[in-house]
Formats: C-alpha cells, structure tokens, sequence
C-alpha cells in the first residue's frame, strides 16, 4: 500500500510538471502571450476561490454567499505589507518572496479571523441566516475598505509590487487543493458531509456539527484570503469594486455549474467559466448571449452540476478510497 | 444503581404539557419498552433523555452522571445512541461512510493530521475501515460498503441505521418505532436482533414501538403513557390484562 501510494504521489508530481513545463514552454515559444499566461493565473486563483467556497457550500451544507469579501480582506492586508515593507526592495527577489509568503499567509490569517466573526455567532444556528450574514459582510468589508484613506479609499490601492509569477500560481493552487482535498477525506470530511445529510442525525452521532461547521468556514475564508493575496500581487491594483457581491457571485456560478459536491466540479467550473467569456471575445456582444445560455443548459440538463457528485478519481480521491468514493 | 435514572421529568412546549412527571430506571442489561397512543409523549421523552430538548423539570442521570442541559453529541459521548422513527441516514453518503461517520468522535488524529495525512492519519483510516467492515458484517450489510445509503432496501436502511448507532459504542440504545414499516417476518427477525443486539454488545435498550407483537415479544418490562402521564407499568402479561392499557387504546366501554 505504501508502495503504491509512493508510486502515485511521484506520478501526481511528475504530471503536473509536465503541465507546468508545457505552458511555460508555449509562452517562451511566443504562442502563449503575456494575456493567456496571466489568464492562467486567474483560473489557478478562481480554482482556489472555488474550492474553499465548495467546502462551506457544496461539502458542508452551509449557503455562504460572501466568499469575496474574505478575499477582499485577504488581498488588502497583504498589500499593504508589501506595499510598505517592499518600497526600495522590490528588485531583490531574496527579500521580496520571504516577505510576499509572509504577506499572503498574513492576508489569509486575517481572513480567518474575518471568517470566525462572521461564522461563530451564525453557524450556531441551523437555517438561512449564515446566508443573509455573509451578504452583509461582504458588502460591510467593501464599504469599510471605500472609506479608509489608508486602503486607497474608492480610488483603490494601487503600486503593489508583482510577485505574482506563473510559478507562485502554480505552487499555490496545488498545494491549496491538495490540502482541501486531504482534509475532505478524513473523518473530518466525513463529518462536514454529516451535517450536510442531516444535522440533527449528525449531533446525535456525537459529532460536535457547530464547531465542525465554524472550523470549515474559517480555513475556507484563509483559503480565500490567501488567494487575495495572490490576486492582488497579480493586477497590482485593488479596488474595493473588485470585491463586491457580484465577485461572490461569480464564484457561485463557477461552483455550482461545476458541481458543488465535488472538488473535480469545483476545479472544472472555475476553469471553465474563466476562460470562456475571455475566449468568445471574438463573437463581441453574443457572448453576453452564449454565457447565460450555457448556464441555463447546464441547469436544465445536469441539475447537480457537470460533474455531479463525481470525482476524477486519480488524483483526487486517496487510493484506499478510490472504491467507496461518494460524495 | 441505575444505569439511566430519570425523575420527575416534565415537559411543557408553551401551555402544552407533553409529559409529566414522567419516572423511569433503567438496569443495566434491561430491555424496556415505551408505549402508548400517538401523542402520549412517548418521543417527546426520548428526545428529552437525547438533549434535544432541556426539561421543563426533573432530574436525567445517566451512568453517575447528570445529563440534564447537556447538548445532544455529549450526550452520545457519555454512551446514549438513538435511532429515529423517520429514517435519517446521511443518504449522499455510502454505507460504510454512515458507520465511520458515528465513529468519529473515537478517532485520535487531529485536524492537522487530516490536511497532510500524516502517519497518524493512515493509521487512522485503517483502524477506522478495519471496525466498520467488522461492523457491516454483523449486520450482513458488507456487500453494501460501497453503495450510496440512500439507495438501500428499507429493511437494510432499518439495519444500518442500528449499525449506525452502535458505532458510537454506546451503553444504551434508544430505538424509535425500530419495527415502523416491517412486515410480520421482518418483525420477527427484528425481535431476534434485539436481543442478539444485547448480549453481543453488552447493552440496555429502551425502544418505542407500535406493534404490540413486538413489544410484549421482546420488551422485559413495559410502561405505558397516555397524555403526558404514566399509566401503567410492569412486565408484558401484566400490561396486557390491564383494563387502563385497553382504554386507553381502544377508549371506554370496549
């Protein structure tokens, strides 16, 4: 079995190198622009977005729909370290990454933070209220963000250094997936799905589903605020309109076409729904046409998503499972 | 002593009074059964024991310790498993998923374990295939492992939600309405288990049910509610000829 696992682990690495290696030589090659690299990029950030929603939303039960507003908290608390810390130093690249980790790691700690103020007193009820609750976070964090002169104010924050390489992406979406995907497979994971089942079967099986319900909001509001981070070193300017309702939304959108109970969907959706409107630029105006369309087949057709409860089971599902595998 | 010992509990949901002054002493080992007409309380007193309500009055004590005010999963921790009248598997789940699900609370690896499976973690997971495969195959429900539990037979959700229950390792077992649903042979082989139930895994069991075949065939003692109120209370031939048990199920004068 150790074997085994060995083997897998070693072939995981090896296919996404070879990824990796396939795109960084298309872009050297001049097929791949700058734009398509850093569209990339985007899509590794969105997988993450998506994935860390799909934990509360999909894994869970929970209906959390102000997943931007930790990204937001996220995205500015890294900047402005960076901003501040980095202002000569920018060209040294062994004093910008110690920082830049140290940045985003900060950013996705003050999200969590933001996550547990928000979770604890509304994940402590059953029903819709995380739901309007987190509506108003995202919506209380932009505006608090629109009236600090500090953060930019409404003018956005702007000069942040670009630290965000196609490497960086790299590294972090798969580490932040393979940690995701971990965690949901052990009785934790097990746990959260409980909850989603029944909450009231769950507690009576000795689960303790508030703290499992909080602890889940807030390492997916990290997640979200360390790819803030990544984002906000990626477009070196911030707005607090990048991080509105209609962002969380977007998010949604990714994760449920995709298939909320499924990592897979998750990373499919994001993939996906970034790259179409970008690659229908073409078509002008019938894109604002073929994307709504897409959708609507997708929730006529595939009701729980494109891939459902399934997973791609070789990298995503840990061997001894791959047989049991559900959602 | 007792091994649950219930006093004086009284239930009020606004001006309604669902039980009251409801008494109960369970041995250790006893197999006691709870029956009355639809709305004598009879549920109302298992989610009461199960946390899911905090009494109006009264005195819950389970194994040395009072549980009154406690939440429902520390409740289970101290050794009370319940099954529901309307089946609640975690039906998105599989089989086996139900089973190490209830197990978790007895798992030792941390949530730090969990996100970089660690050693611990696969050890962990083996242990915890290990027991729920053991477990399934008591209950013959191992070809199943795999399968969605929601897609299950209606006798074999019945089973696995028992299974369920006993995974938390409890010291009693509350069944609600277990026989819900069965036909006669179901039923008989429902009776056998119980009390198979309880000398394999050393239990008390305390059950709610409807089908008096059932009841007076496995139950050891047997009290009966009506209205909130205990009306009687003693051993099945007993209850049987109790001319309060007929009118109280068939009304005055039958």
């Amino acid at each position: 079995m150790t074997f085994l696992r060995a083997h897998r682990t070693i072939a995981t690495v090896i296919a996404f190198v070879l990824v990796y290696a396939i795109i960084k030589a298309l872009n050297l090659a001049g097929i791949l622009n700058a734009y398509y690299i850093q569209l990339i990029m985007l899509v590794g950030i969105n997988i993450v977005m998506t994935v860390s929603l799909g934990m509360v939303n999909g894994f869970t039960g929970q209906f959390s729909i102000g997943h931007a507003g930790f990204m937001a908290v996220g995205a500015y608390t890294s900047a402005m370290i960076t901003t501040v810390w980095l202002h000569a130093t920018t060209a040294n690249p062994w004093v910008g990454y110690p920082v830049f980790i140290v940045a985003i790691l900060a950013g996705g700690l003050m999200a969590a933070g933001a996550g547990y103020l928000v979770g604890a007193p509304s994940l402590r009820l059953k029903g819709d209220y995380l739901t309007i609750v987190t509506l108003s976070a995202n919506e209380l964090i932009r505006t608090v963000i629109r009236v600090t002169p500090v953060l930019g104010g409404p003018r956005g924050l702007g000069s942040i250094p670009k630290l965000t390489t196609l490497e960086v992406v790299f590294v972090f979406t798969i580490v932040s997936v393979v940690l995701m995907r971990n965690y949901l497979f052990s009785s934790y994971g097990r746990s959260m799905k409980a909850v989603r089942d029944s909450e009231i079967a769950a507690e009576a099986m000795a689960i303790n589903t508030t703290r499992q319900k909080i602890f889940v909001f807030v390492f997916s509001a990290f997640f979200a605020g360390v790819s803030g981070g990544v984002f906000a070193h990626l477009l070196q300017f911030i707005h607090p309109d990048n991080f509105s309702f209609v962002k969380s939304l977007e998010y949604l959108i990714y994760l449920y076409v995709g298939g909320s109970a499924s990592i897979s969907g998750a990373i499919v959706g994001a993939t996906v729904f970034t790259l179409l409107p970008e690659l229908m630029r073409s078509l002008q105006s019938w894109r604002l046409v073929i994307y709504p369309l897409i959708l609507i087949m997708v929730m006529i057709f595939r009701t729980e998503g494109i891939m459902g409860l399934k997973e791609f089971s070789f990298v995503l599902v840990p061997q001894r499972q791959r047989k049991e595998v559900s959602a | 002593m007792a091994l649950l010992d219930v006093q004086h509990l009284t239930q009020f949901f606004g001006g309604l009074r669902a039980v009251s002054d409801f008494n109960i002493q369970l041995e250790h080992g006893e197999i006691v059964g709870l029956i009355g007409p639809n709305g004598a309380g009879k549920t109302t007193v298992f989610n009461v024991i199960t946390g899911v309500y905090t009494p109006t009055k009264g005195t819950i004590v389970f194994d040395g310790q009072n549980i009154v005010g406690k939440k429902t999963y520390q409740i289970t921790q101290t050794g009370i498993a319940r099954t529901f009248q309307n089946i609640r598997l975690f039906s998105k789940s599989s089989v086996i998923d139900n089973i190490k699900i209830a197990y978790h609370f007895h798992m030792s690896y941390s949530n730090t374990d969990a996100f970089l499976h660690t050693r611990k973690y696969w050890q962990g997971e083996q242990l915890v295939d290990d027991y729920a495969i053991d477990l399934l195959r008591l209950f013959h429900l191992e070809g199943h492992a795999a399968d969605i539990s929601g897609s299950l037979p209606y006798g074999a959700q019945r089973r696995l939600e028992i299974a369920r229950a006993l995974a938390t390792k409890p010291k009693l077992l509350i069944l609600d309405e277990p026989a819900a649903g069965m036909n006669p042979a179901e039923a008989d082989e429902l009776m056998e288990m119980i009390h198979w139930l309880r000398d394999k895994f050393d239990l008390t069991i305390l059950l709610i049910e409807h089908q008096m075949r059932v009841v007076m065939g496995v139950c050891e003692r047997i009290k009966v509610m009506d209205f909130g109120e205990t009306i009687c209370e003693g051993v099945p031939e007993y209850i049987r000829n109790d001319p309060r048990v007929c009118e109280a199920y068939l009304g005055k004068g039958a």
